[in-house]
């Protein structure tokens, strides 16, 4: 699948997430799962993170617990039935916008970002995103450098001058960066205006995708 | 975007970065220690301001319309790229809040009292961001999001949640001054460091 198919899922799914209510809530999150198993087993991954069950759990929990008339007795606790399912909806929608990106837009690589921009006319936003991917770490590593030069030559005894100094070195090194990349891109032939270069066709597997897509759709909107 | 040089973009890419790596770092740090359904005010009061300050900082250097959007651009898409799985709520705030500053901007020219503005109002989205959010993420009603933030408040402030509208008003308060701070200190730091990076005759 293309990148464009990714695109389009997360276009559909995360609108649909928001407006589903019910069976539809569930059908959306099978379709979800299936567009995962098939094509986006990265993005699958989500499923496996102990954080992202604790919070779908804590929803359907304190919807129980804080939602409606407690009519249900659990042991000791009072529980609602009216919250609970309120719960259960909150948590699926969560579920559902959660898998919408993770599948569809968290499923791109950072190449195939830089082509979507590059057949949008958006280049240079494009160059912009993978400089700031791959300069994350140096970026890191020198405002560390900073920090610890500012710690070892005894600054942060005045803590707000030590912040200060912090700031502007920060910044200031990584503008003096700049001028190495600038000169860098330079030397490549590097013209954010100039028109794309890399071809991004759709696949057969997008045009499956949007029938499958357009499908659920239809079949919504003839329930409702 | 046409008028970008090369220079521009690059500058947009660390600006993006800088505050790409406040998020992944800080912000990963501040959600562990307050997860998405407990409180979330200290967490956007802290990562609102240092991402405010450094989006506008990059406005000096790249001073052209549409810049700090474009930081705010970069930024949501290192969040989305970032390995920890997609965070919905973060991305639409630091998307929301960079229009915000340049809406400002644009309307009044990049001065310092443009900043502190832009810096206020651009944090002043965090209050509406914790009463709608809920309600897409989770669909909660308005009304459950409102109370869940009236009680957040009460307990944080120590007020009645009886006085709903007085928590409001601080709540908004807190942040906007603390982006009103933001937006001075980020028109100061950009000037110190143009005047760091100028050339200095006696170095030669």
């Amino acid at each position: 699948m293309s990148p464009w198919g990714y695109l389009l899922f997360t276009t559909w799914a995360a609108p649909m997430a928001a407006l589903s209510e019910g069976r539809w809530l569930l059908g959306l999150a099978l379709v979800e799962m299936a567009f995962g198993l098939v094509c986006s087993r990265r993005g699958m991954r989500l499923l496996g993170h102990p954080r992202f069950w604790m919070l779908i759990l804590t929803a359907v929990i304190l919807g129980a617990f804080l939602l409606g008339e407690p009519d249900v007795g659990l042991g000791p606790l009072r529980l609602s039935r009216e919250g609970f399912t309120a719960g259960l909806e909150m948590a699926g929608r969560a579920f559902t916008l959660a898998l919408a990106f993770n599948l569809g837009l968290g499923s791109l690589s950072l190449s195939d970002i830089v082509a979507v921009f590059d057949r949008m006319g958006l280049r240079g936003l494009g160059f912009a995103t993978a400089l700031a991917m791959n300069l994350l770490g140096t970026l890191q590593e020198m405002a560390t450098v900073t920090l610890q030069t500012i710690r070892l030559r005894g600054g942060l005894r005045r803590p707000w001058t030590a912040l200060r100094l912090y700031l502007i070195t920060t910044v200031a090194n990584t503008l003096r960066y700049r001028d190495e990349i600038v000169k860098a891109a330079t030397a490549r032939a590097f013209d954010p205006h100039k028109n794309p270069s890399m071809p991004l066709p759709l696949q057969r597997a997008d045009l499956w995708l949007m029938i499958v897509l357009v499908g659920y759709t239809g079949a919504l909107l003839a329930t409702k | 975007m046409t008028s970008y040089t090369v220079r521009d973009w690059v500058t947009i890419g660390l600006f993006g970065a800088l505050w790409g790596a406040v998020e992944l770092t800080l912000g990963s740090v501040l959600h562990a220690i307050y997860p998405p359904l407990t409180n979330t005010f200290l967490t956007g009061v802290v990562l609102g301001g240092i991402g405010v300050a450094i989006a506008l900082s990059g406005r000096h250097f790249v001073p052209r319309r549409g810049s700090v959007v474009l930081i705010g651009v970069v930024t949501a898409l290192l969040k989305l790229l970032s390995v920890s799985g997609v965070k919905i709520g973060p991305v639409v705030a630091i998307l929301v809040e960079s229009i915000l500053m340049e809406i400002v901007l644009c309307i009044a020219h990049a001065s310092r009292w443009a900043f502190i503005i832009a810096g206020a109002l651009a944090m002043g989205w965090n209050i509406p961001h914790m009463l709608i959010m809920p309600q897409i993420l989770f669909g909660k009603s308005a009304a459950e999001a409102y109370n869940q933030v009236i009680q957040q408040g009460s307990q944080g402030l120590g007020l009645d949640p009886s006085t709903a509208l007085l928590i409001l008003a601080v709540l908004l308060a807190i942040q906007m001054s603390v982006g009103a701070i933001s937006g001075l200190g980020a028109w100061h730091l950009g000037r110190a460091v143009a005047r760091r990076l100028q050339p200095r005759g006696g170095d030669r």
